[in-house]
């Protein structure tokens, strides 16, 4: 299964969900991510309950610890 | 969970100091180096959590943005140059031309020029009416009402509105509830508690820890549905609850370049770390102040939330069960007799501020309020008889005595 992250696509075996990808990629501040799957926002609740499919476009953005969007 | 003054104190820092360092260090460098170029691109994408320009961010400043986030429980803080820059930052951000604010005369006077005569000329108006009265502020909401604003302690009119219930209205309409906090900052007011969605203050006052340094804050409860304003509805689906800070960080506060300094983001962390403690005394101090001058004969009037007899007792005992504030103000009968008695001080100093750690004292009609003429000072509950008094965490005595001393002079 492929997936782009914030822009580059990765490939992974089997499931994955939001939470686990977050820690694969070791995102730093994982608190202070917010997370757009395919344009759309994931509610920190459903992190680990949001699993990724084929071809999903997903994009860790900090709002808070820096970044001149 | 720990109280406020400890998660004040032990705030862990987002990133590990390279030395440990017990206090945060002061970061007084304007950008950040990147090892590559692939780097740097993924930082002003906002895909690492890397600082690049102090305009925008910088670590002292986050680090005091995290520990006001820490004793909140908000879900975001954005620190700035001064109050005024955060509520003009803030309203910039969730209204344009053609909205309205409900609000009341009863502001700051700096918050009614910021809405009468900057921006005003561009199309956004402020609509007053009296927050005390729960049917006026309804009647007031229209299609194009983005906020209602009010600040929880009016200065220096000291009225005291029912904010869980105007909260309640605002919820109802899809608009959202502002409160200036500045009287009652984080500690003798939970924000969102009583259905506050954005929190601003003057950091200036009690958080600075003495009046060492000029800030703002703007404090994001994450608790609006920001696809009801019509300015955020389209970064709502994209951005859910950080949609206003996306717009400030992106937009308004970067453009507007009102940035905190790190040298007062580290006064300002060091002050909130006492925060409570001064709080506590200012507070004391007030009410038995407030308490002596009601009973001295020759003052007309006193005004202060935390008095049995204020109109506002009750509500303001709901919403402050820590004290009522540093700020009162009584009645001496005329502009002279406030003048005579503010000369013969002794102790208490001449000087506009409040919540600073001296006690500090001020005619509002000469002084804050004088570029509005006296009709418009009298409808916003300014009256050339009445004297400010922000009272600071000296010993109580001392206080009490300067003060009977000054109305000595008085007859």
């Amino acid at each position: 299964m492929k997936i782009k992250v914030n822009n580059e696509y990765q490939e992974f075996d089997g499931e994955i969900t939001v939470s686990e990808l977050l820690t694969k990629n070791n995102v730093e501040m994982p608190d202070m991510v917010s997370v757009q799957l395919n344009g759309e926002f994931v509610k920190r609740d459903n992190f680990s309950s949001t699993s990724l499919t084929d071809q999903d476009e997903i994009n860790f953005l900090y709002f808070l610890g820096g970044g001149n969007f | 969970m720990a109280g406020f003054t400890t998660r004040a104190i032990h705030n862990k820092y987002l990133k590990d100091d390279a030395h440990r360092s017990l206090h945060f260090p002061i970061y007084n460098s304007v950008a950040y180096e990147f090892e590559t170029a692939e780097e740097i691109e993924k930082a002003f994408l906002g895909e690492i959590p890397s600082h690049l320009y102090s305009r925008i961010t910088n670590p002292t400043v986050e680090n005091f943005e995290q520990k006001i986030k820490n004793v909140t429980d908000s879900l975001a803080v954005v620190a700035l140059s001064s109050g005024m820059a955060a509520i003009s930052n803030l309203i910039l951000s969730i209204a344009g031309s053609g909205d309205n604010i409900i609000t009341t005369k009863f502001l700051f006077g700096n918050t009614y020029s910021l809405f009468e005569k900057t921006l005003k000329p561009w199309g956004l108006e402020a609509q007053y009416t009296d927050m005390t009265d729960l049917k006026k502020i309804e009647a007031s909401i229209n299609k194009n009402t983005r906020a209602i604003f009010l600040e929880t302690i009016t200065n220096p009119q000291l009225e005291v509105a029912d904010i869980k219930a105007i909260s309640k209205i605002a919820k109802e309409k899809g608009i959202l509830t502002i409160a200036d906090t500045t009287i009652t900052p984080p500690y003798l007011f939970r924000s969102r508690d009583f259905g506050v969605d954005i929190e601003i203050l003057s950091s200036t006052k009690y958080i600075s820890g003495g009046a060492t340094s000029v800030g703002g804050l703007i404090i994001d409860n994450g608790t609006f549905d920001w696809e009801k304003n019509e300015n955020l509805k389209g970064e709502a689906k994209k951005y859910g609850p950080f949609s206003l800070i996306k717009k400030l960080k992106r937009e308004s506060y970067r453009n507007l370049g009102a940035c905190l300094s790190p040298n007062s983001a580290y006064l300002q962390s060091l002050g909130l770390e006492t925060l409570a403690i001064r709080a506590d005394r200012s507070c004391a101090n007030a009410l038995s102040i407030a308490r002596y001058l009601e009973s001295n004969k020759k003052i007309k009037d006193v005004n202060y939330p935390g008095l049995e007899s204020s109109s506002s007792y009750a509500v303001a005992k709901a919403q402050f069960p820590k004290g009522a504030g540093g700020l009162l103000t009584f009645d001496l009968g005329s502009k002279e007799a406030c003048f005579n008695f503010i000369n013969r001080l002794r102790i208490i100093r001449r000087a506009t501020n409040l919540n600073d750690n001296k006690s500090l004292i001020l005619h509002p009609a000469s002084t804050i309020f004088c570029e509005y003429a006296p009709q418009l000072r009298e409808e916003m509950g300014v009256r050339e008889t009445m004297i400010r008094l922000a009272v600071g965490i000296e010993d109580i005595e001392d206080l009490i005595n300067d003060i009977e001393y000054g109305l000595e002079g008085i007859q």
